[in-house]
């Protein structure tokens, strides 16, 4: 018995390493697809192309985000060849799957820049990836935009100019939530956090706690959870944190994790008894139905009941044609990035990369989002971060948000001294 | 720490406790008479639960629609099970242990693709059933009885296991297998037959407590090797094989988990680990198990 319990053990180890691996096992093979050019479009093949290369993680968690973002991509681009390219020149897409792995995400980009010669890329959804197919590409001088992975590390950590960023990272996410839920509790004072174990939800908290402590000098963090990525069972952490009796919890949590965790909550008649924040978005709503709580607060990164603006309701409606669903704000980030690059490559009336990344800094974009301004410095866009109150509405099948705040990302951004403070640290100089 | 916080801590393990026994059950049973580690039960457990939407949702009856929807995912899955059984596992009992590892673990990557095409890679949710979507107060503190539920059903999980294998006649026998094969067979009883429903009630098990799952959590790819690792936590502490060891890992698993989480979360699921670390080399056979023959 001794060498089976050996080998059990064995096993155990075995399995954890390779989770992450197996979760995504056979995502679906590259996806080597090109859009077809529209018939409108013919005068645009006279040129030669911009190829664009999204790379994305069709795997675990990030499957259904993936696949929204590349469906909001593919829009973007045939919208665009169908009124004749950009410049004249028509967007080939070749999408490819980093199969949420960090040594995948570099083998992929690396050949999407050699051997398919793209111009620009697109993705990922993992931060972790991201940070991984950064190395690469900023060695081979390739742009890439972000519009999911949100990590403050492809900006300002590791900054490189060949990345932007059209999604509120990781610390304007989490002041803008944190200033949302101090003006809803002023009073406030003794908090707990619940996040995710990893980059995302260590940074995320991390911007809670500076924050907290300049809006209420007093305050304090009685207890942070971190539930590993994944977590099926949250009651534990329910009880653990309710017996702390905090005036409010600010969480990062998101995606399955939030349902799961929402639903073994509100038993306890714990959303009636703290005031909470999470990334309450459309997937959780969809998920959830009726399971989601009216006048919890969450934080979102824009779609259609967050900024219900006319170019937004625009595209929900072309969505729609094409998915029969409600685009979330994945599919909107990955719509305004394919923009982002249209925008710059009309300025610099060219395709070459230094051009572009010169065009590209300071640039407006009038998005989907509303309008946004790259920041010269660090390349990251004064994006909206957006917070409100789940409410029940009769237009839709699922719960949604009222009493919606739109904050200007340049309200919430790290100013720049802040942003050079930290590359101090990390030796970047600009 | 107040007495009603323990003591509220302590149900949240057991719940914990009581979902694992769930899975952990078929899995040490099917080892036990089998000696077969099939690490693609945690597959039929996700399956079971993917599988318990999609019938819910096509049964459109709305308030025990969960309920009928759990029994047919667990027959569903107990049909997998002798699939599995009959065109795989039966040709490897005799062989080793490395490629009884590979091909469960071959059934891993399949049940893993076949549930990202049929399903994607949305996370699902079933609401609560009725009668257990509220809750219900302990010493004025709530628990939701849907945990009470969870409970409810490892405890008559572990009555009719324990009916089946102490006080039953196929359970003289399947405790007899587990013990000498070789002489089980001499004395006129086939083998085969008793392996396959062994493992198609391992198989109704993982079915089983995946669609109760279901409506507790968010239904999701990757549930499958969360749950395994902890199932191998728990039955390596127990001891492989038995039932009373299982229980109690569970147990042990579940309280572990959860008092670590209250007093220093970012260690909580290495103290399960340290505590499978110590019972490894106190006793290498886990608390209720018997050392190798």
């Amino acid at each position: 018995m001794k060498k089976l319990a050996v080998f059990t053990v064995f096993l155990c180890i075995f399995t954890m390493f390779l989770a992450p691996v197996m979760a995504q096992a056979g995502a679906p093979v590259a996806k080597a697809e090109k859009t077809a050019a529209p018939k409108a479009a013919a005068k645009a093949d006279t040129q030669e192309p911009i190829r664009l290369g999204a790379i994305w993680d069709y795997a675990g968690p990030c499957y259904m985000l993936s696949e929204s973002a590349v469906q909001g991509i593919k829009i973007a681009v045939d919208e665009i060849n169908a009124k004749g390219g950009i410049m004249g020149r028509k967007i080939d897409l070749i999408v490819r799957d980093t199969e949420m792995k960090v040594d995948v995400g570099a083998r992929e980009t690396k050949d999407l820049i050699l051997r398919e010669k793209v111009n620009f890329l697109i993705g990922p959804c993992s931060s972790g990836v991201a940070l991984a197919v950064q190395v690469v590409h900023a060695e081979s001088k390739v742009l890439r935009i972000t519009c999911m992975a949100n990590t403050e590390g492809q900006v300002v950590d590791k900054f490189t100019p060949y990345v932007a960023q059209v999604v509120p990272n990781t610390y304007m996410e989490a002041i803008a939530a944190t200033r949302f839920m101090n003006k809803k509790y002023p009073a406030a004072k003794k908090f707990c956090t619940l996040a995710p174990d990893y980059e995302f939800g260590r940074r995320e908290e991390a911007a809670f706690a500076e924050e907290i402590k300049r809006l209420v000098p007093d305050s304090e963090i009685l207890y942070q959870a971190w539930p590993k990525p994944g977590e099926k069972d949250f009651t534990s952490f329910i009880t653990a944190i309710m017996a702390q009796k905090p005036d409010a919890v600010h969480s990062s949590l998101f995606g399955g994790d939030l349902v799961a965790f929402t639903k073994q909550a509100a038993p306890y008649g714990f959303f009636e008894k703290i005031p909470f924040i999470a990334l309450y978005d459309l997937p959780v709503f969809i998920a959830l139905g009726a399971d989601a709580p009216d006048g919890v607060m969450a934080f979102g990164r824009g779609c259609f009941f967050m900024d219900p603006n006319p170019k937004m309701m625009e595209f929900v409606g072309k969505y729609r044609k094409v998915r029969g669903a409600y685009p979330d704000s994945w599919a909107v980030q990955a719509y305004d990035s394919v923009y982002l690059i249209k925008a710059a490559v009309e300025k610099a009336k060219s395709s070459d990369t230094e051009k572009v990344i010169a065009a590209m800094e300071g640039i407006t974009l009038d998005s989907l989002r509303g309008k946004f301004t790259i920041r010269p410095l660090d390349h990251m866009g004064s994006v909206p971060c957006y917070q409100g109150v789940i409410a029940k509405d009769p237009n839709y099948t699922f719960k949604v948000w009222k009493d919606v705040v739109r904050v200007p990302g340049d309200q919430v951004w790290r100013s720049e001294e802040g942003v050079r403070e930290v590359w101090k640290k990390t030796g970047i100089t600009r | 720490m107040s007495f009603d916080v323990l003591f509220n801590q302590f149900l949240s393990g057991i719940a914990r406790g009581a979902l694992l026994f769930l899975v952990a059950s078929g899995l040490s049973l099917t080892f036990g008479v089998l000696r077969v580690l099939n690490f693609a039960h945690g597959s039929l457990y996700m399956l079971g639960a993917f599988l318990s939407y999609s019938i819910w949702k096509w049964l459109l009856i709305p308030v025990y629609g969960f309920y009928v929807a759990t029994l047919l995912s667990a027959l569903v899955i107990a049909g997998i099970g002798l699939l599995i059984e009959y065109t795989i596992l039966r040709r490897l009992y005799a062989r080793g242990w490395p490629e009884q590892l590979l091909a469960t673990y071959a059934l891993i990557l399949i049940i893993t693709d076949i549930v990202k095409w049929f399903w994607g890679g949305e996370f699902l949710s079933i609401p609560r059933p009725e009668p257990f979507t509220k809750a219900v107060f302990l010493f004025g503190f709530p628990f939701p009885s849907y945990n009470f539920f969870i409970i409810i059903l490892g405890l008559v999980l572990v009555f009719f296991l324990w009916w089946l294998v102490y006080k039953t006649r196929l359970g003289d026998i399947i405790r007899a297998a587990a013990h000498d094969r070789d002489m089980v067979s001499a004395l006129g009883i086939p083998i085969p037959w008793l392996f396959t429903s062994i493992f198609v009630l391992g198989a109704f098990i993982a079915g089983l407590s995946g669609a109760v799952t279901a409506p507790y959590g968010a239904i999701a790819l990757g549930m499958d090797i969360e749950i395994i690792v902890e199932c191998f936590a728990v039955v390596v502490i127990g001891g492989m094989g038995s039932l009373p060891g299982t229980l109690l890992g569970s147990f042990i698993v579940g309280q572990v988990y959860s008092f670590g989480i209250m007093y220093k979360p970012e260690l909580a699921l290495a103290f399960i680990f340290m505590v499978m670390a110590i019972v490894l080399v106190i006793r290498p056979w886990g608390i209720f198990g018997r050392p190798e023959r």
